[in-house]
């Protein structure tokens, strides 16, 4: 009874320190959620107020400016280079895991070499090229970046998944007449179903929080969402409730995507760690 | 032709007066020699051009020009028109040249030489009159060797705003004149019904300096000539010490993470009393919708320390790419944003506090717009712009490697005031690293 009530003690307490952590580290969002329903006067209010009268204003504002296409430029890039990467580096992740010469593992380095440098030496490169080629302020020039950089993290992501997954299964479907083709998408792709979630997220994130690429390859046409946002900052003053509107509109769809998804998240996450 | 005569009489009767809006694209080479060409035009979000959109109809119906006007935030148009600049691109045809940045765009070639379509009278008419921009903000826009690259439309001259000038005068005291006297009333209202004595944001390479130059220090032995820091004098790390501990002891909480904005909001929520910047950021105290010290806040000349008075000032300026393949268009676009009339009409229609233009800053509408509380906070504007042209003590900012040793002042007055470092030795670091970043830009120091 003792050791009972003292083990219900000790996860109480637990309990209590992860919650206690959870809100020490979403504070911050909290706060910008907070100011986001906040006017300019309340915001700067001192010491601030816990409970005040809400406003949609900043919501609306922003829906009434650039920043609802921006958005808009954000699914469509984010959504389309997730697809994209996953559609042309899952079937290649596999093939390298399938594939058992020597040069394989040098093709995975090098597939690789995308990520070797930081964004910023691609800057002027890629800047003078998409001129060239007329992509500056596409939407199509922002896919071709983010998927660049994607189909490296979505094969050496999803390959570690295919090595663990034993061969026998895919040549038991062909034993049953089954293409190649077949045994992959009705068999194997099934199997790796959270490792495709956690690296869809990691994809969508990357093109969905960078600012960097969307600062230097957009103008106006192709603006994102977290371009825009800076957008706030004027130069005589900061628009400081629509800075957190926008911001909070940023966090929600990976919010949703990730909340949809949770439960495939962890298992993909660590799902590709061991080799077994 | 038809609409050549109707103009030259025009120009005739009025000597050239209102020459400036219609008559350089229409008259000299008849009729609308750019009808149909559409320019890209940009700029850092800024209320002057917000107000300017409104008349670019009137614009485009007097030249067929037609204008893409993008403002994008100062930071991304800064990294935007710095890459665009120095690939030589013709993506834009007009661009602010931004204060910061005019020594090193002009000084690598970047933006065109204006002096070509100034000194023709084809392309520009005597009313024009370049002459009317103020002597020290147009200053950043030329080259050493004095040719002309961009003509300014705001100039930012520092002033000193007391938010709670209330609590200075219960406290029997009147605004700083000297920085001793600034210490005083600091002194005397620090804390004062919750309100911090001093504010000012983290950008201490602007906002620092007029203190370093009163008390007798400088960022550059000789700028532009000699670019040779003189961050480690006794005189910089006294200073140092001095502003460090003006913030620390009579800034509100959290004062070194200040944005210019957040500074801003302190004044006008009533949360601290004096700052010295530029007056774009201090005329809102008395006019914008959410300000709380509308009536209280009072305006005076920066203080003096005991080597003078040095206010900051800069301005920006139109200029045209070197790259862009519409330059007589571009011309066209900025004779007519820059002339007297547009800029009177904005101010007037308006209000907007910083322009460069004379003739305008001496105008009674001028004068009446910068009336605030009773005080002629014009006069005050004017003064400051001659100071700054008088002795161009300004120069160290428009260098092209400003950007990278700011950066280290700003560090520096960060140690200190954060007790990292001793004055001495924190001005000391920034004055090695500045001369790295100098070396490494290919520039001869003294050694």
């Amino acid at each position: 009874m003792t050791r009972k009530s003292s083990h219900a003690r000790a996860r109480f307490l637990m309990h209590a320190l992860a919650i206690a952590l959870a809100l020490l580290a979403l504070s911050p969002f909290l706060w910008l959620v907070l100011m986001s329903f906040k006017t300019n006067a309340e915001i700067f209010r001192f010491p601030p107020r816990l409970f005040f009268e809400a406003t949609w204003a900043n919501y609306a504002a922003l829906w009434t400016s650039e920043f609802r296409n921006s958005f808009a430029n954000s699914l469509i890039v984010g959504v389309v280079s997730t697809v994209l990467s996953l559609l042309i580096g899952v079937p290649a992740a596999y093939a390298l895991s399938r594939w058992t010469t020597r040069a394989g593992g040098t093709i995975t380095l090098w597939i690789l070499a995308s990520r070797m440098a930081p964004p910023i030496a691609f800057t002027i490169p890629y800047f003078l090229v998409y001129r060239h080629l007329e992509l500056l302020d596409t939407l199509t020039g922002l896919v071709i970046i983010y998927l660049t950089f994607n189909l490296s993290l979505v094969i050496w992501m999803m390959r570690p998944f295919y090595d663990q997954l034993p061969r026998s299964l895919e040549e038991a479907a062909w034993i049953d007449g089954a293409t190649m083709w077949q045994g992959f998408c009705r068999i194997i792709l099934p199997l790796s179903g959270p490792g495709l979630a956690a690296t869809a997220i990691l994809c969508f994130l990357f093109a969905w929080n960078d600012f960097f690429f969307a600062l230097i390859l957009t103008r106006t046409e192709a603006m994102t969402a977290p371009v825009a946002v800076v957008n706030f900052m004027n130069y005589e003053g900061w628009e400081w409730g629509r800075i957190a509107a926008g911001g909070t509109m940023i966090m929600l769809p990976v919010l949703v995507f990730s909340f949809l998804v949770r439960r495939y998240l962890v298992h993909g996450l660590t799902g590709g760690a061991l080799k077994g | 032709m038809t609409h050549l005569r109707p103009h030259l009489r025009r120009r005739t009767i009025l000597g050239g007066a209102l020459g400036t809006l219609a008559a350089p694209a229409v008259n000299a080479q008849g009729g609308k020699p750019h009808a149909g060409t559409t320019i890209n035009a940009s700029c850092f979000q800024t209320t002057y051009f917000e107000y300017l959109k409104k008349y670019f109809p009137q614009f485009e119906e007097r030249t067929g020009i037609k204008v893409n006007f993008n403002m994008q935030a100062f930071p991304v148009y800064n990294q935007r028109t710095d890459l665009e600049l120095s690939t030589k691109g013709s993506a834009l045809d007009v661009i602010n040249v931004t204060f910061i940045y005019s020594g090193r765009w002009i000084g690598a070639g970047w933006v065109t030489n204006l002096d070509t379509f100034i000194k023709d009278s084809k392309y520009t008419p005597a009313a024009w009159d370049p002459e009317d921009f103020a002597g020290g903000p147009q200053s950043a826009m030329k080259s050493a060797k004095g040719e002309t690259f961009g003509y300014t439309w705001e100039a930012g001259a520092m002033i000193l705003g007391a938010a709670r000038y209330d609590l200075i005068e219960r406290a029997g005291l009147g605004l700083p004149k000297t920085f001793d006297e600034l210490i005083k009333v600091c002194d005397a209202v620090h804390n004062k019904e919750n309100v911090a004595a001093f504010t000012a944001d983290k950008l201490h390479h602007w906002n620092w300096i007029p203190y370093l130059m009163g008390a007798g220090g400088a960022v550059f032995k000789d700028p532009p000539g000699n670019l040779t820091p003189t961050l480690n004098t006794p005189a910089a790390a006294t200073s140092g010490e001095w502003y460090a501990n003006l913030l620390m002891k009579y800034g509100p909480d959290g004062i070194l993470s200040y944005s210019d904005d957040q500074s801003m909001r302190s004044q006008m929520s009533g949360r601290a009393n004096m700052r010295t910047q530029a007056i774009t950021w201090m005329v809102p105290l008395a006019k914008h919708a959410e300000s709380v010290v509308k009536k209280t806040v009072r305006y005076g000349l920066m203080p003096a320390g005991p080597k003078g008075n040095f206010p900051g000032s800069n301005s920006h300026g139109l200029g045209i790419p070197a790259g862009s393949k519409k330059k007589e268009a571009a011309w066209e676009f900025i004779k007519w944003a820059l002339s007297k009339e547009t800029i009177a009409m904005v101010v007037k229609n308006h209000g907007y506090p910083s322009v460069c233009r004379m003739s305008v800053i001496k105008s009674p509408e001028f004068k009446q717009v910068l009336t605030l509380n009773d005080q002629d906070v014009a006069a005050l504007f004017l003064e400051v712009l001659q100071l700054g042209g008088k002795t161009g003590y300004m120069k160290y900012r428009t260098v092209p490697v400003y950007p990278q040793v700011g950066d280290k002042i700003n560090k520096a007055i960060e140690r200190i005031a954060t007790k990292q470092q001793a004055a001495p030795d924190a001005m000391k670091q920034a004055q090695a690293e500045a001369i790295q970043d100098l070396q490494k830009a290919g520039i001869k120091v003294d050694t």
